[in-house]
């Protein structure tokens, strides 16, 4: 299995070389920079926009700023943000333990929901419950998140008051006191139920069918037969068999966690990855943006790594060499 | 002066947001309640002579500052905000944006090049610091240094010897001088009349920054974390992109604040309708459109001022050369005065304001806002009242005629006539906006077409404008001119912002004499001006639009709030809540 991680990790340099021609030409292929929308006759003038271009390196061939795009990143230098006037690695990892611990609250809601929905759904296939549940899974799929975020705010906050409507914590309270770590929790969990709730659909949907697939394989006719309990079967010789599939998921959960959800936590005030990456797209903040996708590709890369090393785990039967 | 930074970013700021949302702000209403024609709109919210001491107020933006709280550095509206609370400059503006006094008073010197500034008496940094005349040559050296990262060096630049110093062939500035801790003198190259307008005015804390090398005060605690100024209120937390929480300034020289404190907290657009009604948001900016969602609400006063941001229709008369950094007049299609006028005529402009901008906007005639004390009366301006009939005349009697019974005009030469009509991309309205202008156009039977076929991405769009595309012959946009009145850099022939290309020498000559020794008298300088925009009024280089305006909602239990045309950021220690 080492010697399988190791050639896949070599084999993802290639991968990521191209990976970066691509991020890099696009993002210079975007029209305007990080000045063109700052034109107040004013404050700035055109001579204080052509230096700074100038001393950006703008106007160097592009071929010069690509190397030394390259340079800087293979020595861990990612740039620094025009938007912010900060290095970039910073405002990233500002930004990371938010997104992080709401994707994971979510993700977390998602599982649990997605796993007894999804279960019970392929235990009782064409019932009532189990139109229901597909139901609803479709629902949520269709609802835009914006929607479903501001109808959430409006019912569970404006109405009824139960959670702020904005924020990642409560204002001025001490780091790490007790009542912080309370106002956190209080913030993440409206939100994350938000993002977690409306995202089951694909989950319980696979869980489901994989589980009716199971269940009328002979191995379970072989249970059956040898009268193991109904509940066994289901739990533990199904279960682990229609797991598989969802470990696919998983990889790109990976991504989830880190990319964070531009339209929730937009909307929520939550300061985390994904704001940060529409906001350094519109303003064309390059070293925040380039940073950004190339993260986000390496950790797609490493999640179908993850994967793959999974499905041995899950499956003996498949052996990776 | 530079309390705002481009109307632009923030609109981008806007727009992009509304990529994403533009679904969740639709439904805001289009009737508005009482219609002012011409009457006075409500500048002063409740007033309380007892003020009560105590309380905090929430203050909400609609995005995330970048974080700079120090106003040589800041580049956002959203952190000038911020700012505002904190520190203060050498002078402020009155209503009619003519300026005052506030940290300093000044005497000009005979020669009208030296400014002699005494500070007032007891202003002293949040850190306890007495303000002094060296943090004024600090703030100087800092921002005519050459590894200055802000943009203000715009604002320094006139002072003599600031570009030696800039250049690293002095040591110090020479037109910057101590004379005691409380006075200093700042000479200037030459004699301008907004010499003064254009000085930088905020201070910097020489001490406290003592140690930080220029190139790293943006990254330094000091600016991010921890940032002081002399203003009413002091920070006391910062937590990025979310609130900043602040603290009265017992020590603040006008006199301690009422309030204990002010908490301004980033809000999305989408959710600020509800905040305001439920109380959790205190006072917010609404944008014209949005004003249905909460006009209604009982615990919310509502106080609106003309801005000093207008829209308007440039016309394209010819190209910049770059290399030389000048206009060149050589684009015919707009040449004939008669076709600029019918143009405007045919824009029923009073029906955009009302359909696209809740009522909250003024038709304005000329490029200068009405708040600005030499901005003239609209009665002595042609006022280009919606007519149709009129425009088609106009085109008629300019030879545009339609010969080939398609029921669009052809110029006099008989060859097809269309304009390619610009407008960028942004909130539902805008569609609907650029629609309508072409509409007007058609219907006098100029055939108009989308430029590019749909309304342009904000960022592409400033690029092409900048590039003369042939595509934006005519294109929508807007300014906010900030608070020197002096249009030079906008409207003068060889000005960069001078997107239409207009190239004329008569209008060259009124704006230099606006800046000449002689307009040091208010009265000379303000006819000049008149005179300039019944000149632009008359001309129509580009067609004025109208004036937009300022709309906070301010929560009633909070008293003695001011707007002025910037901000409603007035005194704010004069501010109270009653419970």
């Amino acid at each position: 299995m080492l010697q399988y991680s190791l050639r896949r990790i070599l084999g993802m340099i290639p991968m990521l070389i191209l990976i970066s021609f691509v991020v890099f030409s696009l993002a210079k292929m975007m029209p305007g920079d990080p000045f063109g929308g700052e034109i107040n006759p004013s404050n700035t003038d055109p001579k204080y926009i052509e230096e700074m271009r100038d001393k950006l390196g703008y106007n160097d061939p592009i071929y010069v700023q690509y190397w030394n795009w390259v340079k800087g990143v293979a020595q861990g230098d990612l740039g620094k943000s025009t938007t912010h006037k900060l290095p970039t690695l910073d405002i990233i990892l500002e930004r990371m333990p938010n997104t992080i611990f709401l994707a994971l609250t979510s993700l977390l809601i998602t599982y649990v929901f997605a796993f007894i929905l999804g279960m019970y759904a392929g235990r009782k296939p064409y019932t009532l419950a189990d139109n229901f549940i597909a139901g609803y899974n479709y629902f949520a799929l269709a609802v835009p998140s914006f929607i479903a975020g501001i109808v959430g705010i409006y019912l569970f906050s404006f109405q009824l008051g139960w959670f702020p409507f904005s924020g990642s914590v409560e204002v001025g309270l001490k780091e790490g006191s007790w009542e912080f770590i309370q106002s956190r929790i209080h913030h993440v969990i409206l939100p994350a139920l938000i993002l977690g709730l409306m995202s089951t659909a694909q989950y319980t949907q696979f869980l489901r069918n994989d589980i009716i697939e199971n269940s009328r394989k002979d191995f379970v006719r072989t249970a059956r037969a040898k009268g193991t309990k109904e509940s066994k079967i289901y739990n533990v010789h199904i279960l682990r068999n229609s797991m598989i599939p969802l470990i696919t998921f998983l990889g790109f959960d990976l991504v989830t966690i880190i990319s964070g959800s531009i339209i929730t936590e937009t909307i929520f005030t939550y300061p985390g990855i994904g704001k940060l990456f529409v906001d350094s797209v519109a303003t064309r903040d390059y070293s925040v943006m380039m940073s950004l996708t190339m993260l986000f590709s390496i950790l797609t890369l490493v999640g179908n790594l993850v994967a793959d090393l999974l499905y041995g785990v899950a499956d003996p039967r498949i052996r990776l060499d | 002066m530079m309390k705002k930074k481009s109307f632009l970013s923030l609109v981008s700021i806007l727009l992009v947001l509304s990529l994403f949302l533009a679904a969740c702000s639709g439904g805001s209403s289009s009737s508005s309640s009482g219609n002012k024609e011409g009457g006075e709109t409500k500048t002063e919210g409740a007033k309380t002579d007892k003020p009560k001491d105590g309380g905090t107020i929430t203050y909400g933006i609609d995005g995330a500052p970048e974080g700079l709280f120090e106003y040589a550095l800041y580049g956002s509206a959203y952190d000038s905000q911020i700012l505002e609370f904190i520190n203060e400059g050498l002078f402020t503006y009155d209503k009619k944006l003519k300026i005052k006094s506030d940290l300093a008073t000044w005497d000009v010197s005979g020669d009208k090049l030296t400014y002699t500034f005494k500070l007032k008496k007891g202003i002293k940094w949040h850190n306890g610091d007495p303000l002094t005349a060296d943090d004024f040559k600090y703030t100087y050296e800092t921002i005519a240094d050459k590894d200055y990262t802000g943009p203000r060096y715009v604002n320094v630049e006139h002072i003599k010897g600031a570009q030696e110093y800039h250049d690293g062939k002095a040591d110090s500035i020479s037109g910057v001088e101590v004379v005691d801790p409380q006075t200093f003198k700042v000479t200037f190259k030459e004699v301008r009349v907004n010499n003064l307008d254009n000085l930088w005015p905020y201070p910097m804390p020489k001490k406290y920054y003592e140690g930080i090398a220029v190139k790293d005060l943006a990254e330094s605690k000091q600016v991010r974390k921890e940032p002081i100024g002399v203003g009413p209120f002091k920070v006391k937390k910062v937590v990025a992109s979310e609130y900043v929480q602040m603290e009265r300034n017992d020590d603040y020289w006008k006199g301690k604040p009422h309030l204990d404190g002010v908490v301004v907290k980033v809000l999305d657009p989408s959710v600020s309708a509800g905040a305001l009604k439920k109380g959790d948001v205190d006072i917010m900016d609404v944008r014209p459109a949005d004003l249905g969602q909460v006009e209604k609400a009982e615990n919310l006063d509502f106080l609106e001022g003309k801005s000093t941001s207008y829209s308007y229709i440039g016309l394209r008369f010819g190209h910049r050369d770059q290399k030389a950094g000048k206009n060149v007049d050589d684009y015919e299609k707009f040449k004939d005065l008669k076709l600029r006028q019918a143009l405007l005529y045919a824009i029923d402009r009073k029906a955009m304001v009302k359909a696209f901008m809740n009522d909250k906007a003024v038709v304005s005639n000329t490029v200068i806002p009405s708040v600005f004390w030499i901005a003239a009366d609209q009665k002595d301006l042609t006022k280009y009242k919606y007519s149709p009939e009129k425009a088609k005349k106009l085109l008629a009697e300019a030879g545009y005629k339609d010969k080939n019974n398609d029921g669009f005009v052809e110029d006099p030469n008989g060859k097809p006539f269309t304009i390619s009509f610009g407008h960028y991309a942004g909130p539902a309205n805008f569609e609907g906006r650029a629609k309508a202008i072409m509409q007007a156009w058609n219907d006098i039977g100029i055939k108009t077409k989308l430029a590019t076929g749909s309304l342009v991405e904000f960022n592409l769009y400033n690029e092409m404008k900048d590039n003369d595309d042939k595509a934006l012959e005519a294109f929508f946009g807007s300014w906010d001119t900030g608070s020197d009145p002096d249009p030079t850099g906008l409207w003068s022939s060889d000005a960069e912002w001078n997107y239409g290309r207009w190239v004329n020498k008569e209008s060259d000559e009124m704006l230099k004499d606006g800046l000449s020794e002689k307009s040091f008298d208010d009265k000379y300088r303000k006819d000049v001006y008149v005179k300039w925009q019944k000149f632009f009024n008359e001309q129509l280089p580009a067609l004025p639009l109208w004036e937009n305006i300022n709309i906070y909602a301010v929560n009633k239990r909070v008293k003695n709030v001011t707007l002025d045309p910037s901000t409603v950021v007035v005194d704010p220690e004069k501010w109270s809540v009653t419970e």
